[in-house]
């Protein structure tokens, strides 16, 4: 009982949303995520078409031919051409309409936009490495040098700061089991796994502040492995990063080898198998 | 066959037991498909084989388990053909030399497992260790359930079962006995040779 | 057909022989039906345990939670609460949905609907049975180990499963568990394949095979291939839990490890894809059925819907790669495995479009059995659907892992086998215990059971599509899953509902075996497959003359035929 005062106040925010409020998913807040939704919103349309269609015919004829409406049954293998023909085009159908097309779509997206990474060479990204640990998030940016695992990176925990509408790169690994770097408001999750480096990238375009959030299980406190994301306007970007850098090379003992966990950054288009820098 | 009346019966037994012995042997397969699956991904998404300061197990043990256990399967082929040209003497003495054979093999894997700990290679020492540790421990686990049904061949030595029984049950411990020694014969040559 | 004809054996006299020991494959198919009740309900129970503490987290369990939990005053705890989920979801896939649809209606239905007197190897069979309690009782002594069970998920994946992740000794009974299971699993399967094969009664061709066996037998194909692999996957885990390989051990945490925990999670989904195949086939062979029975007209393009079957038995290993696109596997592999999900989906709107044939123009009669298989027919459908978004790599990359995931298997798996479960267990009841259920009771049973499930799971998609992923103890913890909330809980007052529902079940079961007096006849129900040829329980020799079949298993309301609506399947067509 003694949640109850955590709890309520929260439940009557909650309580207060319409019902359809309540249903939409997290604000979108990066450029691409809207493709995703327009995804899901063309295959529950279509998905609402078919499974009425499946109700008409299970309802409809469940009315028509109770037995007491219609005695006497019709007798068919349904193996004449037209019972074929029918079925066959109703196959086709649902395989045009939903499947080669939400392929197709999904296809041009997955390879034009989440896995095309963007030029590192030519482009100016944020990049960012993850390390996932029980129950935690290690968030490391590069520092003035620009090349990770040195004593001026900025490292942070559970606290992720990013410019908007800039590209931001994610290498994400974990320490010790498997994770999932999920961002619900980007519609976007990447597995963290132990030994192998996996990589995502994101567009923010709305300053403020989010979740982070861990979707792989990952051991008893899973549920609490939250970071914070903030997205910067550009400006305060770059306040923050002169502000971090300059805390971090204060802070930051070069002697001790606990704060040398990333690794060395290797673009996607250069190089597929990156091992753990030791 | 030729002195035994041909029951009706018999022939579709004997149908029915191997069409459920090579149910049970694409089961097994797939177990050992799956091992072997496991250590082809190892063994090609690796950069250097064996990995960094491991070095190669030495091949002689290996070899004599491979000579030992085709040797069985040899001397069980022998002792099924006697059997069905009526030769009993010939069928209990290979079989004995199979069993022999085939507990000799089980020796020879542990004269490979303190073989292999002598020559640095253990358990835990990376993936290359545990691969030959484990896929040897599957196989000899096996070996035993094999063991165990050649065990069950003893009342036909002993005449306790008719002719049709027993060559039904020749065949099926005889088909599991072969697909041990060719599943040996893979592993022999993929996880040491290779 | 049958290759050869079973001995009638001597009805078995002692306690040990008629019920623990026992080769009759009736007998072992009930065993196996009380085992699966047993199991689900355990399963069931900690489910609500789930539900409970999603809804109203940190307040105490109604009842027995202050007994099973007195350190948290009957709340569950979120060590305890990552065990039932991984316990639930373990148990009621391969000790309740397993047991009951392919232990118990596969035993006793095999047989009785090929005209043979029992599975082809009747001790395997029994010892099918026997491990399958060994593997049960090594999971429930899971529960009572210093640190308690598994907690890793039903998948449990490395290398939260090793002893990086997971320390205790539960991990390793569960893995112990289920490669027992495997076992008994994989020799059922054998036997239940050999049996189709070989004693098929003499006349019956393959498509005169009701298509109940059909999807037993495409289960059992799946089951003997794929379950070593499991098998192995699980074997490879034990290793590195006792022996200290280093298989699935990498990255920091482990000292020695070059091992790949991805290997795994490979592993685990060529047999965990076919899996999911595995429990549905036999509720879509048990509903083509019963819809043409209980509609009065032949299953509509019967043989399209066993090969239908057939073709999704043959796909379904080959798509499992879906469940890992946030592994980020190859570009080229993501779009090969999403492109062959997506051809499921013909095969699949082939057998609707079928199941609605039966029913047109048919003559329904709206018994408990063929309610609950048009539920099927309406839960399928919307599992079935939901599954698209999953199998499309962009939606996937927000949906995984979430509460649409859980939604959408639950809807496929679980509701979809429950019905069938419950259509089957109200069809067969005469055949196996000699009375019917109250039919009255069962109506009711169904809608309200119908009515909280699609609560449940309809919710968990909601709050999937809200964002709330899977796993979590608490929702009150983020921004986004705040307001999912009362979702949540309308979710978890639909789940007490539907599991009060089931005390309906049990009574009215329960009340049919044990109690009641009233005999049903031989063919209350008026079909014209071979169970119902022979006296209401089947005696246990099954078939005092091995029938010889001259037609197919849905041989209902042809007009020429007087007198009744039906014909036997040893009866010439007329």
């Amino acid at each position: 009982m003694k949640n109850k005062i955590f709890t309520e106040p929260v439940l009557k925010n909650a309580e207060n949303l319409g019902f359809f409020e309540m249903l939409a998913p997290p604000e979108d807040i990066s450029a691409n995520g809207h493709l995703i939704d327009w995804l899901f919103n063309y295959t529950t349309s279509m998905n609402i078409f078919f499974f009425v269609l499946v109700c008409i015919g299970l309802f409809g004829f469940s009315y028509l031919y109770h037995n007491k409406r219609h005695p006497k049954p019709y007798y068919t293998y349904g193996n004449k051409k037209a019972h074929i023909i029918i079925a066959t085009v109703v196959g086709i159908a649902v395989f045009l309409c939903i499947d080669l097309m939400i392929t197709g779509f999904s296809n041009r997206d997955y390879t034009g936009v989440f896995i095309n990474w963007p030029d590192e060479s030519k482009e100016d990204v944020v990049r960012v490495q993850v390390l996932g640990q029980q129950w935690a998030w290690n968030f490391r940016q590069a520092g003035k040098d620009g090349v990770f695992n040195t004593q001026d990176d900025i490292v942070t925990l559970n606290d992720l700061r990013v410019p908007a509408n800039k590209k931001v790169v994610f290498q994400i690994l974990s320490k010790d089991v498997i994770h999932s770097l999920y961002f619900p408001n980007a519609r976007r999750k990447t597995d963290a796994i132990p030994g192998r480096v996996t990589r995502m990238w994101i567009e923010f375009i709305k300053p403020g502040t989010y979740d982070i959030a861990c979707a792989e299980m990952c051991g008893t406190y899973h549920y609490r492995m939250k970071a914070k994301l903030t997205v910067y306007e550009e400006e305060d970007f770059s306040h923050y990063l002169t502000e971090a850098q300059q805390i971090s090379s204060a802070v930051n003992d070069p002697e001790d080898g606990q704060i040398y966990w990333g690794w060395k950054w290797t673009s996607a288009s250069s190089s597929k198998k990156i091992g753990m820098n030791k | 066959m030729a002195t035994m009346v041909v029951d009706k019966n018999f022939e579709r037994e004997r149908m029915t037991s191997s069409i459920a012995m090579v149910m049970t042997l694409i089961s097994f397969s797939m177990l050992f498909a799956t091992l072997m699956l496991g250590y082809v991904a190892y063994r090609f998404t690796s950069v250097v084989w064996p990995p960094l300061g491991m070095q190669r197990a030495s091949l002689e043990i290996p070899t004599l388990s491979t000579l030992i256990i085709l040797m069985s399967s040899l001397s069980y082929y022998m002792s099924e053909s006697s059997f069905l040209q009526n030769k009993l003497k010939a069928f209990k003495n290979y079989y004995f030399v199979t069993l022999l054979l085939g507990t000799s093999f089980m020796v020879s894997q542990m004269f490979l497992w303190q073989n292999l700990k002598l020559t640095g290679i253990f358990v835990d020492s990376t993936v290359f260790g545990s691969i030959i540790y484990a896929f040897t421990w599957v196989h000899a686990g096996h070996m035993v359930v094999g063991l165990l049904a050649l065990l069950f061949l003893i009342p036909s030595l002993r005449g306790k079962r008719n002719e049709g029984k027993t060559q039904i049950w020749l065949k099926s411990v005889g088909q599991f006995w072969h697909f041990l020694g060719i599943v040996w014969v893979i592993m022999y040559f993929s996880i040491f040779i290779f | 057909m049958a290759f050869y004809e079973q001995h009638i054996h001597p009805k078995p006299t002692t306690f040990l022989s008629k019920y623990i020991f026992s080769f009759d494959h009736k007998v072992i198919g009930k065993q196996f039906l009380w085992y699966g009740i047993l199991f689900l309900f355990v399963g069931g129970l900690m489910a609500l345990m789930i539900r409970w503490t999603l809804a109203f987290p940190g307040q105490p369990f109604p009842v027995i939670g202050s007994y099973l939990f007195p350190e948290t005053g009957g709340a569950v705890p979120p060590d305890t609460y990552a065990m039932l989920f991984t316990m639930h979801g373990t148990i009621m896939i391969f000790y309740a949905i397993t047991p009951i649809l392919i232990g118990a209606f596969g035993n006793f239905c095999i047989p009785l609907m090929l005209g043979a007197r029992d599975m082809a190897f009747p001790l395997l069979n029994m010892l099918s049975f026997h491990l399958a309690v060994i593997s049960g009782l090594l999971l429930m002594g899971s529960l009572f180990t210093p640190l308690g069970a598994a907690a890793g998920g039903w998948t449990s994946y490395p290398t939260l499963s090793t002893l990086i992740g997971s320390p205790g000794v539960g991990q390793t009974l569960w893995s112990l568990a289920i490669f027992v299971l495997g076992v008994s699993s994989t020799m059922g399967a054998v036997n239940y394949i050999t049996t189709i094969i070989t004693l098929r009664a003499p006349g019956m061709g393959y498509f005169d095979m009701p298509l109940t066996v059909w999807g037993l037998g495409l289960t059992a194909v799946l089951n003997a291939i794929f379950l070593p692999v499991l098998g192995a996957g699980v074997l490879l885990l034990i290793f590195d839990r006792v022996f200290g390989t280093t298989f699935f051990l990498a990255g920091a945490a482990a000292t020695t490890g070059t091992g790949d925990p991805v290997l795994f999670q490979h592993v685990f989904w060529i047999f965990g894809h076919p899996e999911v195949y595995i429990l549905i086939l036999p509720a879509w062979g048990i509903v083509s059925d019963l819809l043409s029975f209980f509609s009065r007209k032949p299953a509509f393009g019967a043989k399209a819907t066993a090969l239908a079957m057939t073709s999704i038995t043959i796909l379904s290993t080959l798509v499992y790669g879906h469940h890992m696109f946030t592994t980020q596997m190859s570009p080229l592999l993501t779009q090969t495995f999403m492109t062959l999900t997506m051809t499921i989906s013909i095969p699949s709107a082939i057998f609707f479009t079928n199941w609605l044939g039966t029913l047109w123009k048919g003559s329904i009669r709206f018994h408990s059995p063929m309610l609950f298989s048009l539920g099927v027919v309406f839960v399928f459908g919307l599992g079935g659907l939901t599954g698209l978004y999953l199998g499309t790599v962009t939606t996937d990359l927000y949906l995984h892992d979430t509460y649409f995931v859980v939604g959408h298997f639950h809807y496929t798996m679980a509701a979809s086998v429950l019905l069938g479960g419950f259509a089957a267990t109200y069809f067969w009841m005469p055949k196996m215990f000699g009375t019917l259920m109250n039919e009255f009771w069962a109506k009711i049973h169904f809608w309200i059971t119908m009515l909280g499930l699609n609560g449940v799971f309809f919710g968990m998609m909601l709050v999937g599509y809200g964002g709330m992923h899977r796993r979590i103890y608490n929702p009150f913890i983020y921004e986004f899953t705040q307001k999912l909330i009362p979702i949540n809980t309308f979710t978890t007052w639909s789940a007490i509902v539907m599991g009060f529902a089931q005390i309906i079940f049990v009574v009215n079961f329960v009340h049919a075996v044990f109690f009641k007096k009233q005999k049903a006849g031989d063919n209350p129900w008026e079909v014209g497959t071979l169970e119902w040829t022979i006296p209401s329980p089947a005696p246990h020799y099954n078939f005092k003359e091995i029938p010889v079949v001259k037609c197919g298993p849905h041989e209902l309301g042809n007009p020429n035929v007087s007198g009744k609506d039906f014909q036997y399947q040893t009866e010439e067509l007329a």
